[in-house]
């Protein structure tokens, strides 16, 4: 191990697996998608096939990996997340969309019973038949980043546990095959308090509420879910009761964000990247760079600065995903590639839009800038925003700070 | 495969410009400053480390170490003062530039070295001019043919280590006609014709010394360095010569912001730390990421020219001005921070912060590289007027 800065062999031939399937398959029906808010299920049935073959590529909509099975240094968060980079450059709603367990996976991972992994996970093993999805439902209508702060309870009644709530912004909510929702006994017990199910689809009690209208990524779905007297067999708690300690709930929630951060700040990259390529080409190909500078000269360094920044946001994405790889602590570093991923990337949409000019709002071809620019905001906002970041880096900055 | 992890040899190299640094730089920070030099002891442990040579050939005298172990020394000195890096004894940018600019037999005869100079700072660069031309494009000290040999006369500017040094690399305009594409590069030392000028008194990094020098020397025809007029050459010098810079620079970023952390947490203010403010910590995030992502940027930009990546220049188009950018920004909140206390010469950051706008000016400026980077990505051709740190644009120290 070294200092290093290029792929691996496996991550490069993924990349150009998916860079080419962007360009020649994804793209040009990325608008149509967009417009008609969802992705067609045979072709996420085909790209599922397709991705399979390429082998890895399956594994992106799984959000995560474990990185430290045996406590050695494993490659496979930096993989997933040179994938993810290169599939949000193509469509980061298709990718959201894409089957499997998504959010839901680290959770389950991380917190679930052998037994328990083993019966959420099987249903993903071979979806040739049907495809299926998981979700992740932590944010209420009333709590978001603030975890502690959920109302939606759980009551355990015989072996039952009863759950009563509403879950909303959950990506792929309507149509996962199961949610993991988390839950709490009394809301004054705090992190104590909470529970973390594994809710199944078609439980009574359980029910789609609306379906969300967005700014963008208009295409991946992201669904109210209501739990009116949700009865949920104990079987389904993660981890089983004796493994709520003090904090265990609130921690099972955190860990999935130190894992899936760094992924959604290599989402937000390759949007920034797209819109990147794009404004540079328009320069390119409609001033003359070569002409004395101070005439271009503004228009180049606003490309560079770009470019520059997201060139920054990308390293500290590597770096975060580096750690976990070799099993070490990654909150800070996570948070940090998110807080400067999302900000770097929505600037990059916001200048490629300015740089080609009223061409910037109307989309065509492989041209989306416009898209773009709707999807990268949300970049900033889901999975914490970048105030929220900046309120974990702080606390890892300053040990004694517990709260602002 | 993207890795952040130093081989042994690289931490043992870290630790030891670390505890350099901590031992013989820090204790004297201030002294160095208004002496407006190193100490004899600075100067000797310098030169005993060899840090100012660490990635020049072997074969010239130098280290052979890559740029990845000479951006992680610097580093650590630029933690904790770039001035005294900048002042270190030896070829300083001569040595690269010799590398870079000359031929292997050029390099070889002006840097091996065998006598006692090693603590003297004893090569510089003479690139600057203080003025643009009118007239014509290029640069107003000319080169012409004189017998054997080359009449180069003129006046340079922004020369650091000029009053010490005994030999300069000279640039000159060697064809008037081919403005910025019409550069030539020169040996000459200072008993050939070689005059420096006051010393300036400089807003950072005023350890070091930075003068203008008058030039007036005939040279035999060997001493033209054999690419100093190729613009990809003159771009490779100043890119690798920049990340040295940019290095201290991330050194200062680091710096500033544990320096900062600690007075915020140690402050107290309405019942608490001053750092358990949002307005506070959320700025301290900032610049935490500024230093961070500044770092891998120059990691990645190191790695590149020591694995002689197509993509080197590029990437350091980008880590240079990041770092130099990052540095004035950490300087900047650090003196913010800590509030009046701050713009007291009593805590280093009010230092920090008038060396991170020295720094900038160290190497060529942001400006100079965004123009680079784009142009290398649009995949024009190096336009040396673009490229190159010239008067035209911003002058820099060299």
């Amino acid at each position: 191990m070294t200092i290093d800065f290029s792929f691996t062999k496996k991550q490069r031939a993924l990349r150009d697996a998916i860079d080419s399937m962007g360009r020649h398959v994804v793209r040009p029906q990325s608008l149509s998608w967009d417009q008609n808010k969802a992705v067609p299920t045979e072709f996420l049935r085909n790209f599922y096939q397709m991705a399979q073959g390429m082998g890895g590529a399956g594994h992106l909509g799984s959000g995560d990996e474990p990185a430290r099975e045996a406590g050695r240094a494993s490659e496979t968060n930096r993989t997933v997340m040179a994938g993810a980079e290169a599939l949000a450059w193509c469509d980061a709603a298709l990718m959201l969309t894409l089957p499997g367990p998504g959010l839901g996976a680290p959770p389950v991972r991380g917190s679930g019973t052998p037994e328990q992994r083993r019966r959420f996970f099987s249903i993903f093993e071979d979806m040739s038949d049907e495809l299926r999805w998981g979700a992740y439902g932590l944010t209420e209508p009333g709590a978001g980043s603030d975890v502690a702060g959920i109302r939606t309870t759980c009551r355990k009644d015989g072996r039952d546990w009863v759950l009563n709530g509403r879950k909303c912004y959950i990506t792929n909510g309507a149509r996962a095959s199961w949610v993991v929702v988390f839950a709490t006994i009394d809301p004054a017990l705090g992190r104590a308090g909470h529970r973390a199910f594994v809710v199944e689809k078609g439980t009574p009690g359980f029910s789609v509420g609306r379906i969300e209208d967005k700014m963008g990524l208009r295409a991946s779905e992201t669904a109210e879910l209501v739990l009116e007297d949700c009865r949920v067999p104990e079987e389904n708690l993660l981890g089983g009761e004796e493994s709520y300690g003090s904090k265990e709930g609130f921690m099972a929630a955190m860990k999935t964000f130190d894992n899936t951060r760094p992924l959604v700040a290599a989402m937000a990259c390759g949007i920034g990247r797209a819109a990147y390529e794009v404004a540079r080409d328009f320069v390119k190909a409609n001033y003359v760079m070569t002409r004395p500078i101070p005439r271009y000269a503004a228009i180049a360094e606003r490309l560079a600065r770009i470019d520059r920044r997201l060139q920054a946001a990308w390293l500290l994405c590597w770096r975060a995903a580096s750690l976990a790889d070799h099993g070490e602590p990654n909150a800070k570093e996570a948070s940090m590639c998110k807080a400067a991923a999302g900000e770097a990337a929505i600037a990059a949409c916001v200048e490629a839009i300015e740089l080609c000019g009223a061409t910037g709002t109307i989309s065509t071809e492989q041209r989306f800038v416009e898209k773009w620019f709707r999807d990268i905001k949300v970049y900033d906002i889901f999975e914490g925003t970048g105030q929220i970041q900046r309120v974990v880096i702080s606390k890892r900055i300053f040990p004694g700070l517990h709260g602002f | 495969m993207f890795d952040f992890t130093l081989t042994e040899e690289q931490a043992l190299l870290q630790s030891t410009a670390r505890d350099f640094a901590t031992r013989k730089l820090a204790p004297a920070m201030r002294a160095h400053e208004e002496a407006r030099g190193l100490s004899e002891d600075a100067r000797r442990a310098f030169a005993e480390l060899g840090l100012a040579t660490l990635s020049l050939p072997e074969a010239v005298g130098g280290q052979g170490l890559g740029m990845r172990e000479a951006v992680l020394c610097e580093e650590e000195l630029g933690a904790v003062d770039p001035g005294a890096a900048l002042a270190a004894p030896g070829p300083g940018a001569f040595g690269r530039a010799l590398v870079e600019l000359g031929s292997e037999e050029q390099a070889r005869r002006w840097l091996t070295r065998a006598d006692d100079a090693a603590s003297r700072t004893w090569g510089a660069v003479a690139w600057s001019e203080a003025r643009a031309l009118d007239a014509r494009a290029g640069f107003a000290t000319t080169a012409t043919r004189e017998g054997d040999g080359y009449r180069v006369r003129g006046h340079k500017a922004f020369v650091s280590g000029a009053g010490e040094a005994e030999v300069f690399v000279v640039f000159a305009q060697l064809d008037e006609a081919a403005g910025w594409g019409g550069l030539g590069a020169f040996v000459v030392q200072r008993a050939e014709g070689v005059t420096p000028g006051p010393r300036h008194r400089t807003l950072g990094l005023d350890v070091a010394d930075f003068s203008d020098v008058a030039v007036d020397a005939w040279l035999p025809a060997d001493r033209l360095l054999t690419r100093g007029g190729d613009t990809g050459a003159l771009a490779r010098f100043f890119a690798k010569q920049g990340l040295l810079t940019a290095a201290r620079a991330v050194g200062l970023c680091r710096a500033a912001f544990e320096v900062s952390r600690d007075y915020c947490e140690g402050r107290r203010a309405f019942g608490k730390p001053i750092g358990h403010f949002q307005a506070v910590a959320f700025k301290l995030a900032d610049r935490l990421m500024d230093a961070d992502s500044a770092r891998w940027l120059l990691w990645r930009a190191a790695w590149a020219w020591d694995c002689d990546e197509p993509t080197a220049l590029r990437h350091s188009a980008q880590a240079i001005p990041a770092a130099l950018e990052a540095a004035m920004r950490c300087g900047d909140d650090a003196v913010q921070l800590h509030g009046g206390a701050g713009f007291m010469r009593d805590y280093p950051v009010e230092k920090m912060m008038r060396d991170a706008k020295q720094l900038s000016l160290c190497a060529p400026t942001s400006t100079t590289w965004d123009q680079l980077a784009t142009a290398l990505d649009l995949d024009l051709p190096l336009d040396p007027a673009l490229a190159l740190p010239t008067p035209e644009t911003q002058p820099i120290f060299t």
